[in-house]
């Protein structure tokens, strides 16, 4: 049975805080959650819905990281169907999210990058399934018995069909914005285009909102104001992760996080949850809390060119 | 004047050596010895190789340096465009995708790997996740794998855990045969499969059958070394032959390429000590 069209949000002035954003992802919601790996994640929204005590998530995406990580060591989720959650060789396996998936308390629903592409097709398209050749022979035919097989009535090949996704929720963060809610995304956008689309609602915090006239002098309009229900002006919003070219990702602050949760879900409480998530209260206090002007100064400093770039990154630099 | 070279880079010019001039090649995240293989194809007998970038899908990119994380603006500087993810995963089932680089925390003969998880369906360690790997096992037309992992020695009750084992606990990337004896041609998949094997110990190649051969030892590892740390036996070559070093080009160029020596993360502390004379 088809769910009714997902809407298209016209109002004029989408603009709201970041706590309003949080509050309207309900608890058991199927989120997917924007940018990658160390790179343009939602950051302050997901601090800030775990403020808002969110519970029973289930979060759908491709290559993720912290964010991931840290709804998971937040208590927020209850199912996972991400393609990949980790600090690739930098620091290694997500210590948050293996516990969670390990204890039973989030079940496993891992997918594949791919197989998302064609889910989130499926729903952009208002079609039920997309089929793909590939995934057949592997295990994540036991994992996901929602998966169906058929010949193809024009060839005869062997297909997989998988069912359309569609999220309750985008959360994307972006460089630009405006009131009206279009949205200017500089470098790759990830999977976010697609999460936007085919995403029932989609929540937006943005570093800066512009005009819309600058919108275009900067680049265009990366995902257009209908799609997007509400969008909150965040500066530093995805910090630790980067948002180039306002600043690099926090490998120091990222170190940090990763001891802090590398020593268990006790010391990860303590150390950095009632630190930098419930220890604040709000987004300005934690743009104090991580050092505020010097630390922006510290991260922007990548444009100085490779040197100042590479520094970032020393190990020396972490410490 | 550089007089030696380490293992890693002996394995990166080893990977090197697997990708063809003239084809589309691709890498997935937390890999910094194939992102480094795949810079020094480009820039020695593949120029013609089209290079995309994993996380930022840039193009023949140019990074000043090599980033410790894949997803970062350095990764894709002077990258000629980009792709969007699901062009670059529309190549692959498009059959355009020459090779792709895949591991495992668990490897079998037939070249199945495991990123989900150990102890499946009762899991015991659960990994990170295979991201495309699984999609792209299938379709890419040819797979080189990778492990700098593979010596596994015993632990104090005389145990090994294998990273060459006999059954993946799950099989997230498709290899050449299931677990149900179905071969990945039966199944109608576009991909010819695993091709090479490279490992901190060896080379293997796959036979007609698609099971994993050695064909090819380190100047400080030997045959019995690696039967030992393998969980499976594999296939020999008639005659097993010494990877060579790389030129001193190749390793002067690794070395500008990843200033950082972000690769050497991935090797394990007692292989860090491991050195070839190059000519």
């Amino acid at each position: 049975m088809a769910r009714t069209p997902r809407p298209v949000y016209t109002n004029h002035d989408k603009r709201t805080t970041l706590d309003d954003l949080a509050a309207r992802v309900a608890d058991g919601a199927l989120v997917a959650v924007g940018g990658g790996l160390s790179s343009r994640e939602p950051m302050a929204l997901l601090r800030a819905m775990l403020r808002h005590g969110v519970k029973g998530l289930t979060v759908v995406g491709s290559a993720h990281g912290i964010d991931i990580d840290l709804l998971s060591g937040g208590g927020a989720i209850s199912r996972s169907s991400e393609s990949y959650v980790g600090f690739e060789q930098d620091f290694g396996m997500a210590p948050n999210y293996r516990r969670a998936l390990e204890s039973g308390i989030v079940s496993v629903d891992d997918s594949c990058c791919y197989t998302l592409v064609q889910q989130l097709r499926a729903a952009i398209q208002g079609l039920p399934f997309m089929p793909v050749r590939s995934v057949r022979g592997t295990s994540f035919l036991s994992l996901h018995p929602e998966y169906r097989q058929m010949v193809c009535p024009f060839t005869g090949e062997e297909l997989l069909l998988v069912p359309a996704i569609e999220p309750d929720v985008a959360l994307v963060h972006a460089q630009y914005g405006d009131a009206q809610g279009n949205l200017l995304i500089q470098g790759p956008p990830v999977a976010d285009i697609m999460f936007a689309k085919a995403s029932r609602a989609v929540l937006a915090t943005v570093e800066e909102i512009v005009p819309t006239e600058r919108l275009s002098e900067l680049g265009g309009v990366t995902i257009p104001y209908f799609y997007v229900t509400a969008v909150s002006e965040v500066p530093f919003g995805a910090h630790p992760t980067a948002c180039y070219p306002l600043y690099a990702y926090d490998r120091r602050h990222t170190a940090l996080y990763y001891e802090a949760a590398r020593k268990g879900a006790g010391t990860f409480s303590v150390e950095y949850l009632s630190v930098f998530v419930h220890g604040v209260p709000d987004h300005a206090d934690y743009l104090a809390r991580i050092g505020g002007e010097k630390t922006r100064a510290r991260l922007s400093s990548w444009c100085d060119g490779p040197e100042a770039w590479k520094r970032l990154y020393l190990d020396e630099a972490v410490a | 004047m550089t007089t030696g070279c380490t293992l890693g880079e002996m394995m990166i010019a080893t990977l090197a050596r697997t990708i063809e001039d003239g084809t589309l090649v691709f890498h997935g995240f937390g890999s910094p010895l194939i992102q480094l293989a795949m810079h020094v194809a480009k820039r020695t007998h593949a120029p013609r190789m089209v290079l995309v970038a994993g996380a930022t899908y840039g193009v023949n990119p140019e990074p000043p340096f090599l980033a410790p994380t894949t997803n970062d603006w350095v990764m894709d500087r002077g990258a000629s465009s980009s792709l969007a993810i699901g062009e670059l995963f529309d190549l692959a089932a498009a059959g355009r995708m020459g090779r792709m680089f895949l591991s495992g925390l668990q490897i079998d003969r037939w070249g199945n790997c495991n990123v989900t998880a150990l102890g499946y369906p009762n899991i015991t360690l659960k990994l990170p996740g295979g991201g495309g790997g699984c999609n792209l096992s299938c379709d890419a037309a040819y797979v080189t794998l990778w492990t700098t992992a593979h010596r596994s020695p015993e632990d104090a009750k005389g145990q090994r855990r294998f990273r060459l084992v006999e059954d993946c606990d799950f099989i997230t990337n498709l290899g050449h045969r299931t677990r149900d004896g179905r071969t990945a041609k039966e199944l109608g998949h576009r991909g010819n499969g695993p091709q090479w094997l490279v490992t901190e110990l060896g080379l293997f190649d796959f036979d007609a059958e698609g099971k994993a051969r050695l064909i090819a030892v380190y100047p400080d590892t030997s045959i019995d070394e690696v039967l030992e740390n393998t969980g499976f036996t594999p296939g020999l070559a008639a005659q097993v032959e010494t990877i060579p070093a790389p030129e001193r080009s190749v390793v002067e160029l690794i070395r500008r390429l990843d200033p950082l020596k972000v690769h050497e993360k991935e090797i394990r502390a007692e292989d860090m000590r491991r050195g070839y004379a190059i000519a």
